[in-house]
């Protein structure tokens, strides 16, 4: 009679979790005051800093306007598309 | 048309023609006359394939009911304005309350609009040379632009 032996090994493993960045991007469309408005409203900014990444998305085509966990990045981004911006999600890197 | 501010924070629109009805109620035929649906488009390109599944399966549905509401509730706010009408002649009250929805509208063909015609920045358009197939739908999202920043301006800050 022969016996199998099976040996078990685990490993932990712990890295940090990548932030999720919520983009939204430039388009022909929508008017500089809504964007700022959206902003606003969407992710609670005073207006100074949200007139400041409604000029990025004017001036640099895109803006990172929000980073962090992923659930709450697509809850941002579907509120951002709800109100009509173009917006998209990425991992930082 | 005339549209002026109300002490109120809305808007009121006066019309004076069967064009004039005709020009703002265009607002709900040009939102829906592309192929592709805004909630679509918009979520076409949401992210890599770890998000796009999922958007497409649960947000565009979403997006797309909101985004139809929106236009019925403009739509039947023009049908009841056209209805109280005496003749051609009418008035049409925005709301503050509902300020939203009818920028949300007009953005909606707005977009589509520029999805279909790819006029780019309106300050690099010179309308003289746009054939009459393009002048039109160009013309008449200025139009609704305009309306837009009167709702900005009066009934959204």
């Amino acid at each position: 009679m022969t016996a199998t032996e099976t040996i078990t090994t685990t490993r932990d493993a712990t890295a940090i979790d990548l932030p999720w960045n919520v983009v939204v991007h430039d388009d022909p469309v929508n008017l500089m005051g809504y964007v700022t408005l959206v902003l606003m409203k969407v992710l609670g900014y005073p207006e100074q800093q949200a007139m400041a990444l409604m000029m990025e998305v004017h001036q640099a085509g895109k803006s990172v306007v929000w980073s962090g966990q992923r659930e709450r990045a697509e809850f941002h981004a579907h509120q951002l598309q709800a109100h009509q911006l173009k917006t998209t999600l990425e991992k930082s890197r | 048309m005339k549209i002026m501010p109300t002490l109120d924070g809305g808007l009121r629109i006066e019309f004076e023609d069967e064009s004039d009805w005709r020009l703002l109620g265009g607002v709900i035929d040009d939102a829906v006359s592309c192929d592709r649906t805004l909630a679509e488009r918009l979520g076409a390109s949401v992210g890599g394939p770890e998000v796009a599944d999922d958007w497409l399966e649960f947000v565009v549905p979403e997006l797309e009911r909101s985004f139809e509401a929106g236009l019925a509730r403009v739509g039947r706010a023009l049908k009841s304005a056209r209805l109280d009408a005496a003749g051609v002649a009418g008035f049409l009250w925005i709301r503050r309350a509902d300020a939203l929805h009818w920028y949300g509208a007009l953005n909606q063909a707005r977009l589509t609009l520029e999805e279909i015609h790819r006029f780019g920045s309106s300050e690099d358009v010179d309308v003289e040379d746009l054939p009459p197939s393009r002048r039109a739908p160009f013309l008449r999202s200025q139009f609704y632009c305009a309306v837009q920043s009167l709702l900005l301006e009066h009934a959204m800050g």
